[in-house]
């Protein structure tokens, strides 16, 4: 580690400032949305801000660690975390070592110690899948040969995220892998083939699984069991409606009394739309798609194959997370348990976003200034 | 493709990472316009549901608006009073509940039971025990202080006068909502605008940690003003009442007195009434009979109907034929027509055919000649048939429609009937000949009534209105109802010939009974056999107006079904009428002229002679058209009988006693049924002195239908006997 080179460049601070800015929002939403429910069930109106204030502060420090590390030591870390995560990831299966929280098994560890290995898989499949990528000599023409290896790793870890019954962890990593392998260069063709195969899987999943359809049904008409599966939904419209442009300003939510559940969780971008209106809600996006932007441009930017590719997976999953969460909380797909980054409440989860930012910050110490101007010509 | 070279991204990378940030902010947008949709398109209907399940109302009532007579007599009027509910599970706390129950049953005046039965219904959550409490029993109710019992506001209608005008007025439910009458048809603008507090709520429904209350203050309902007047509405159920006792009346009878000119009802009354303050409990002997025995749901389904019979407001609801009293329209029509005039010669031989049927006249031996004026005094039937015939079916059933017998009057009391007439291919002659004299049609008796204001008014008929403004609770008129012209029915000209038509009717005809001295006083009696005809079955009716020459008022009496041997509306429903019309004409100030005639008729003062001499005395009556008689041989008046400063009639004699213990008593004869000549001979005769109670003409046949003092009865001599004399050619 060389923390204390002299000659190391500045990083990006565009970048820098605005996921301060997000942070910031993030917990004064945090805070705002959950204190109604934390006051109400937990008896300390500041009970989730505390945790997850703590988790972003952890969160920073390992941002700044991962912004001044040396990238290479990192490489030499990938496979044996690969192999803890696999190994975690099928510990937490097991009925007694995984907790079960809401009745999902997704987390380790004891009591209020506790994190989710589906959070740490989504960032070591993109380190993986970027690294195996930037050795390999020969380019992605081969589907069986050689997407096909790739595929299956990220099938495998996929498959072991779904096996939790977390959906949208699996979804996120196969994405995510996807995502990659595009980027690196894979050929449009399998792509859509790749895309065929999903939408068809994803049709089956439907299908075949009562809860799901009955998710799919509630999505077409929230307002049919409006008290029963159509209530988050009606609930988050109730909180969006109620906005109109500048919303019932900070801390005026009435839809945070208990009427969304978990307010602070999944659905903060309702109450977002609720107390900060429209104007807030597409400051919000301003502020994702500024940051995405600024992301890819780094990726572009970077020295190498791996950072470049590692980065693109980084804004990916911001990217991805905030449009499903959006799109979910707007009614504009079926519900699946998407957190919007930054924002919903998590403290594992804000600590891993955070140190990958750092990542991120690293990569643009580094850029290659020509670089842009090509492809900005 | 480019060869793939590690440890640097190439183009076709750098390509694809800006297809996807591009792929992104697509969906970005799509997903800011998906936002726009939801928060500005449905966001009002969204809005609008999170308020609705965000916040909790509490009713504040608003106070119910007072119904005025025309003068500002408190007709209904609302007060707080309390009612009592229970939360059963909260009351189950007391230790004694049955010491709970009992205190609660004798305070309210309930069933101790009843009260245990309610306390212990644990599975509601909400009881009432008893509506309405009166103030001193919520005290003491509050003093005892339960667990679980509560008072909560509630208000009360009060009716000041009873049963006065019930059938008009109405009356209200538990929750004050109106039932019947004008309670019901204003409703909306009397019950006012409930307030509101609305309160933020969690999902709980416990209340926030903020502040959040909103008032919105109730708004009282608005007061109305009736166009009755409690005065004339008194006279009108007073004689009513009397006339329905009197005569037996099976299915009771109405009283429209009306504003001739602008259609205002100054009293509407329909006897049996019913007692406002407790307007479920039956009033009719007879009906509380027809309950007796009977239970369960047979008891109910009887009731309900007996409630209904009891509520119904027989001069909007019921329909009659109208018998005699339809012939003012007729003429009305005939001579609009011009196909009569009053000189037209007509020939009753006591019956008409028409179609093959012989169709009698009240009279069996006919009138012999007479000229339509006489005609329609005697309400001679063949003479009405003429002219029926002479006006046509199509110009009578035109009429008929123009003077709104076809159609409700559009009146504001509900239930109002519109009528029932033949069809126009229906038609036939027979049906024209009945129809001329009121028979084989119905119609209401406010249609009567509206009607006849065409014929006071110079033709126009005028809309009948028993709501005169609506005033808020400041005292603001809010609205003012205005006369409603409805059309020209006839002239102005026949419209006046009409009324001399009928004035001399009350003066000449049928309707002398109707007379009342210094009024010019125009009628018509109507009396009709009830269907299936010669069953004995009559609704006995007067229609009339006065005075004559400028009408101010209009007056229906029906009676219906009476049930004694007098029957017929000249006999029975023209004195009621008289009655009403002469005490409300002198309440509305309208002054009586009397011709000549009445002048001379007034009577005499009997002069003060007690004390005087013998002789003395006898001057006293010099020059006055009284008799006197003077009784013992004493030099000195002691006595006279009647005393001095009392009028009576011509002719009277004054007993004059002159010695101590010579007043002589005689007991009184009986001259009921006699003539008034009769009468007089007879009471004369036992040295009594007879009045005729006031009005009516002297012309015609004529008989006592009452006296006072009674037959049998032990007075002095010279005592006045006062009588009551009828006429008797009273069709």
């Amino acid at each position: 580690m060389d923390f204390k080179s002299k000659d190391r460049k500045s990083i990006d601070f565009t970048f820098l400032i605005l996921v301060i800015a997000l942070l910031i929002y993030g917990l004064i939403m945090v805070f705002s949305a959950s204190s109604a429910s934390a006051h109400y069930y937990n008896g300390d109106a500041f009970f989730f801000i505390k945790k997850q204030g703590l988790f972003a502060i952890l969160g920073l420090f390992g941002m700044w660690i991962m912004s001044v590390i040396d990238i290479n030591l990192i490489k030499k870390f990938i496979t044996p975390v690969l192999l803890v995560t696999l190994v975690l990831l099928i510990l937490v299966l097991i009925p007694g070592v995984g907790m079960e929280i809401n009745g999902a098994r997704r987390w380790i560890g004891i009591s209020s110690i506790s994190f989710q290995p589906s959070e740490l898989a989504k960032y070591v499949i993109i380190l993986f899948v970027a690294n195996s990528l930037s050795v390999r000599k020969e380019p992605l023409d081969s589907f069986l040969k050689d997407l096909m290896p790739y595929l299956m790793v990220i099938a495998l870890f996929a498959g072991l995220v779904f096996l939790e019954d977390h959906l949208s962890g699996a979804i996120v990593i196969a994405f995510l892998g996807c995502l990659i392998l595009y980027v690196a260069g894979a050929k449009n063709s399998h792509f859509v083939a790749l895309g065929v195969a999903g939408v068809i899987l994803i049709i089956f999943g439907i299908i075949f699984e009562p809860y799901r359809m009955a998710r799919f049904t509630t999505f077409l008409d929230p307002f049919k069991d409006p008290l029963g599966s159509g209530f988050q939904i009606v609930q988050s419209f109730y909180a969006i409606g109620s906005g109109g442009f500048f919303g019932l300003g900070l801390g005026q939510s009435r839809q945070k009394y208990l009427y969304i559940p978990e307010p602070h969780n999944d659905f903060i971008f309702s109450i977002i739309c609720e107390e900060h209106g429209f104007f807030g809600a597409v400051l919000l996006i301003i502020l994702f798609a500024l940051l995405i932007w600024r992301g890819i441009k780094i990726a572009m930017a970077a020295p190498d194959v791996f950072t470049s590719l590692t980065t693109t997976g980084i804004i990916g999953l911001v990217a991805f997370q905030t449009v499903v969460n959006i799109a979910v909380v707007t009614g504009s797909m079926p519900v699946t348990g998407m957190p919007l980054p930054f924002f919903s409440y998590g403290g594992s989860a804000l600590a891993f976003l955070l140190t990958s930012m750092g990542f991120v910050l690293n990569v643009s110490r580094n850029l290659e200034k020509e670089e842009i101007k090509e492809i900005e010509e | 493709m480019a060869k793939f070279i590690p440890n640097s991204p190439k183009l076709n990378q750098k390509k694809r990472m800006f297809y996807a940030l591009m792929a992104f902010s697509i969906i970005f947008a799509m997903l800011i316009l998906r936002l726009m949709w939801v928060q500005f398109v449905d966001g009002g209907k969204y809005q609008q549901m999170a308020i609705e399940q965000q916040t909790k109302d509490s009713i504040i009532t608003s106070k119910r608006g007072i119904i005025y007579d025309r003068n500002g007599k408190v007709l209904a009027q609302s007060a707080s009073v309390d009612t009592v509910a229970i939360t059963p599970r909260e009351a189950m706390k007391e230790k004694n509940i049955d010491k709970v129950a009992q205190d609660l049953a004798s305070i309210l005046e309930m069933d101790k039971e009843e009260v245990l039965k309610k306390l212990t219904k644990t599975s509601s959550g909400y009881e009432i025990l008893k509506r309405k409490i009166d103030s001193n029993q919520s005290k003491k109710i509050k003093e005892l202080g339960y667990k679980g019992i509560y008072l909560i506001e509630d208000s009360k209608r009060y009716y000041p006068y009873g049963s006065l005008a019930s059938h008009v007025i109405g009356f209200v439910g538990d929750d004050n909502q109106g039932l019947n009458g004008i309670e019901m048809i204003y409703d909306k603008y009397l019950k006012g605008v409930p307030g509101r507090v609305v309160t933020a709520k969690n999902a709980l429904g416990t209340d926030m940690p903020y502040k959040y209350e909103k008032h919105i203050n109730a708004q009282n309902g608005v007061n109305v003003v009736l166009t009755i007047d409690e005065v004339i509405q008194h006279f009108a159920e007073k004689y009513l009442k009397e006339a329905v006792e009197k005569y037996q009346v099976e299915n009771g009878g109405a009283c429209i007195i009306m504003n001739a000119k602008t259609g205002e009802i100054l009293a509407m009354a329909t006897y049996p009434d019913y007692d406002l303050n407790a307007p479920f409990t039956l009033t009719n002997p007879k009906h509380i009979e027809q309950l007796e025995g009977l239970e369960g749901e047979e008891r109910s389904k009887k009731l309900y109907e007996l409630r209904n019979l009891m509520w119904r407001n027989k001069a909007v609801v019921d329909t009659y034929e109208p018998g005699s009293t339809y012939k003012s329209f007729v003429a009305a029509m005939a001579l609009e027509e011009n196909v009569v005039d009053l000189d037209h010669p007509f020939d009753c031989p006591g019956y008409a055919v028409y179609n093959g049927v012989r169709i009698r006249c009240h009279k069996t031996t006919g009138h012999g000649s007479l000229t339509f004026k006489s005609g329609v005094e005697n309400s001679c039937n063949p003479v009405f048939m003429a002219v029926g015939s002479l006006v046509g079916k199509s110009a009578f059933t035109r009429y008929h429609k123009l003077f709104g017998f076809t159609k409700p009057t559009g009146f504001d009391l509900p239930g109002e009937a519109s009528g029932i007439f033949f069809s126009e291919d229906n038609f036939n002659e027979l049906e024209l000949a009945t129809s001329s004299f009121g028979q084989g049609f119905n119609i209401t008796p406010l249609q009567l009534v509206t009607a006849l204001t065409a014929i006071t008014n110079d033709g126009v008929m005028v809309k009948p209105r028993i709501v005169k403004e609506l005033v808020d609770d400041n005292g603001v008129v809010v609205e003012t109802f205005e006369t409603e012209q409805i059309r020209q029915v006839i002239s102005k000209d026949t419209a006046k010939t009409v009324r001399e038509i009928l004035e001399g009717v009350v003066t000449n005809g049928t309707s002398k009974n109707a007379y009342i001295k210094g009024y010019r006083v125009a009628g018509k009696t109507g009396t009709s056999e009830k269907q299936p005809r010669g069953n004995g079955k009559y609704v006995a009716s007067f229609l009339g107006f006065a005075p004559a020459d400028d009408p101010e008022i209009i007056g229906l009496v029906m009676l219906d079904e009476p049930g004694t041997h007098l029957y017929m509306g000249g006999q029975i429903a023209a004195p009621t009428f008289k009655n009403i019309f002469d005490d409300t004409l002198r309440y509305l100030g309208i002054e009586p002229k009397y011709t000549e005639e009445e002048m001379a008729d007034k009577g005499q003062m009997v002069p003060k002679v007690e004390g005087m001499s013998v002789e003395d005395a006898k001057m006293q009556f010099g020059g006055l058209k009284l008799e006197y008689k003077i009784i013992g041989s004493g030099e000195n008046v002691l006595e006279q009988n009647p005393k001095g400063g009392i009028t009576v009639p011509s002719g009277s004699v004054v007993m004059l006693y002159t010695e101590e213990s010579e007043v002589s008593e005689v007991v009184v004869p009986d001259v009921v049924g006699k003539t008034a000549v009769e009468a007089n001979q007879i009471l004369t005769n036992s040295r009594l002195n007879m009045k005729v109670g006031d009005s009516t003409s002297e012309s015609g046949e004529s008989y006592v239908a009452s006296q006072s003092p009674a037959a049998g009865e032990t007075v002095s001599t010279g005592t006045i006997v006062t009588v009551e004399i009828l006429h008797k050619d009273v069709h």
